[in-house]
């Protein structure tokens, strides 16, 4: 006997898996997924710049001049560094200010170990689950008389700068 | 025995039919459903970060002549607009190069045309890219080309320096007056191009007339007027290696694009015979003159009274232009920030 229990209604059942199929593709299609392999544009878009920031504080404005970094790290300067850095790295065309932030890390060898002190700790903005970039830079200090924790002679220190965006 | 068990309703046949074929072209879209992982900006932004380091980190092609040299005739041969001062300076830039790249503008009235003079010679690529590049130069100007950014672009931001040309600037110097004037004086001005061009001075602090302005600029003239309200300025004129004969030039020309002079802060020719009682100031542009890495370039610079007047200035003698920092003045490199927008 043929009734219509259990049966599919023809058109409306067309009609829904269109809809669907239709309304699923949509969503797909137009979904924008920023997936983990796009971060490293913004990453790399941060290295460069610290990157550049640090190249640039290491060049003397005069053929026989020191260099901003080279002065900084030298006499243990953590204000003027982080003040120099943030202003370079915060800079625009525009005139707005970026609002990036930073921390340094100095890196020395002592003996036969491998040291480093907190040059400019982290301001109130780190959590700690900042997307971080990591810029170094390689400073060579000429020998002369200065305080701990570098002693006096000649000696190449690695200057390792975190920066994070607001 | 015939029953309806086992038997398909035409219903569930078209349905499925339905089904199968919709299931078909979903399947067949699947490649088109994953373009929207792909993020559009990662392209623009690896272009922008292609601009920026051609910009920041290259000196562009040719560069013998350097690109920024050339005139509008020659603007073709221009095959990419770098603004380095050298492929060894990274991030230290010429100003002569930032100031003819950023002479672009849509309307013609700029060096070069946008977009498509940018496109060719620093965007690259075939996809026809629009873009906003700007510079600031701390305590100096700030430069754009391009279009106003709109939502969605790729972008980067390079930390400069740049480097400004360099300048001479003669006042008061007792060892240029003569202790017995005369009615016919020269004073030299020296270029030695071996010295200048010294390869183990770093191009970021070379003085490189090849590539950047000469400037010379005789202040407080009155200095060296001998007891007169002013001397009279006969020739200015530009000699190579030592030669009596003078370099071939539009001398007898206001030339912009060669030079510039001035007396007493008034624009004149090379041969002005004109009288002076305050300042001279004299600006060669680049390449203005045949220079070699071994060229003596000297500027001469000629004053004579006729006959029954007096000798009217005691200014004479050679000045080097050179690294000394009492002879010449080399501006510290400034501090800049570059920005590339494409979209």
């Amino acid at each position: 006997m043929v009734n219509d229990t259990g049966q599919l209604y023809t058109m409306e059942g067309v009609a829904a898996g269109l809809i669907m199929l239709l309304t699923a593709y949509i969503v797909i299609s137009t979904t924008s997924v920023y997936t983990p392999g796009d971060t490293h544009i913004t990453d790399m878009q941060l290295e460069q710049l610290g990157s550049d920031v640090l190249a640039m504080m290491d060049t003397p404005d005069t053929e026989t001049g020191v260099s901003d970094l080279e002065v900084f790290v030298d006499h243990n300067n953590a204000t003027g560094f982080e003040a120099t850095f943030l202003d370079y790295c915060n800079a625009t065309t525009g005139g707005a200010v970026d609002s990036l932030h930073m921390s340094a890390t100095i890196y020395y060898q002592d003996g036969d170990e491998v040291k480093e002190y907190l040059f400019v700790p982290a301001d109130d903005s780190w959590t700690g689950r900042e997307s971080a970039v990591r810029a170094t830079r390689w400073v060579q200090l000429d020998e002369r008389s200065r305080g701990p924790p570098l002693d006096d002679r000649a000696r190449a220190v690695l200057v390792e700068v975190l920066i994070w965006r607001d | 025995m015939n029953g309806d068990d086992g038997l398909l309703s035409l219903d569930f046949l078209a349905g499925f039919t339905i089904f199968m074929v919709a299931l078909v072209v979903v399947v067949s879209m699947v490649p088109g459903l994953l373009v929207g992982l792909q993020s559009s900006g990662i392209d623009y932004d690896a272009v922008a970060y292609r601009t920026g380091v051609i910009l920041v980190e290259d000196p562009g092609w040719p560069v013998h002549p350097p690109w920024e040299l050339y005139d509008v005739y020659h603007k073709d041969e221009i095959e990419r607009m770098g603004l380095a001062v050298s492929r060894d300076t990274p991030n230290i830039l010429l100003s002569t190069k930032i100031e003819k790249f950023f002479n672009g503008s849509a309307d013609g009235s700029g060096f070069f045309d946008y977009p498509d003079d940018y496109r060719r010679r620093v965007l690259f690529g075939d996809y026809p890219y629009v873009c906003n590049i700007s510079m600031s130069i701390l305590g100096g100007p700030t430069y754009m080309v391009g279009d106003a950014r709109p939502q969605g672009y790729g972008y980067i931001r390079r930390v400069v320096k740049v480097k400004e040309p360099s300048s001479a600037i003669i006042q008061d110097n007792d060892l240029y007056r003569a202790a017995v004037p005369s009615n016919r004086t020269q004073f030299t001005v020296r270029l030695n191009c071996s010295e200048l061009l010294d390869p183990s001075i770093s191009p970021a602090y070379r003085i490189d007339p090849r590539i950047e302005r000469i400037s010379v600029k005789i202040a407080n003239f009155s200095y060296y007027l001998n007891s007169s309200p002013y001397a009279t300025l006969k020739n200015v004129r530009f000699h190579k290696n030592y030669a009596t004969g003078s370099l071939p030039f539009p001398y007898t020309s206001i030339s912009p694009e060669k030079y510039r002079f001035q007396i007493d802060g008034v624009d004149t020719t090379l041969t002005p015979n004109a009288h002076v009682n305050s300042t001279l100031y004299l600006m060669l542009q680049p390449a203005s003159l045949p220079i070699d890495p071994n060229s003596v370039i000297d500027i001469v610079f000629t004053f004579e009274e006729p006959a029954p007047d007096p000798p009217r200035t005691t200014i004479s003698g050679l000045h080097l232009y050179d690294y000394n920092a009492t002879n010449v003045t080399r501006p510290d490199l400034t501090f800049g920030v570059l920005e590339v927008a494409v979209w």
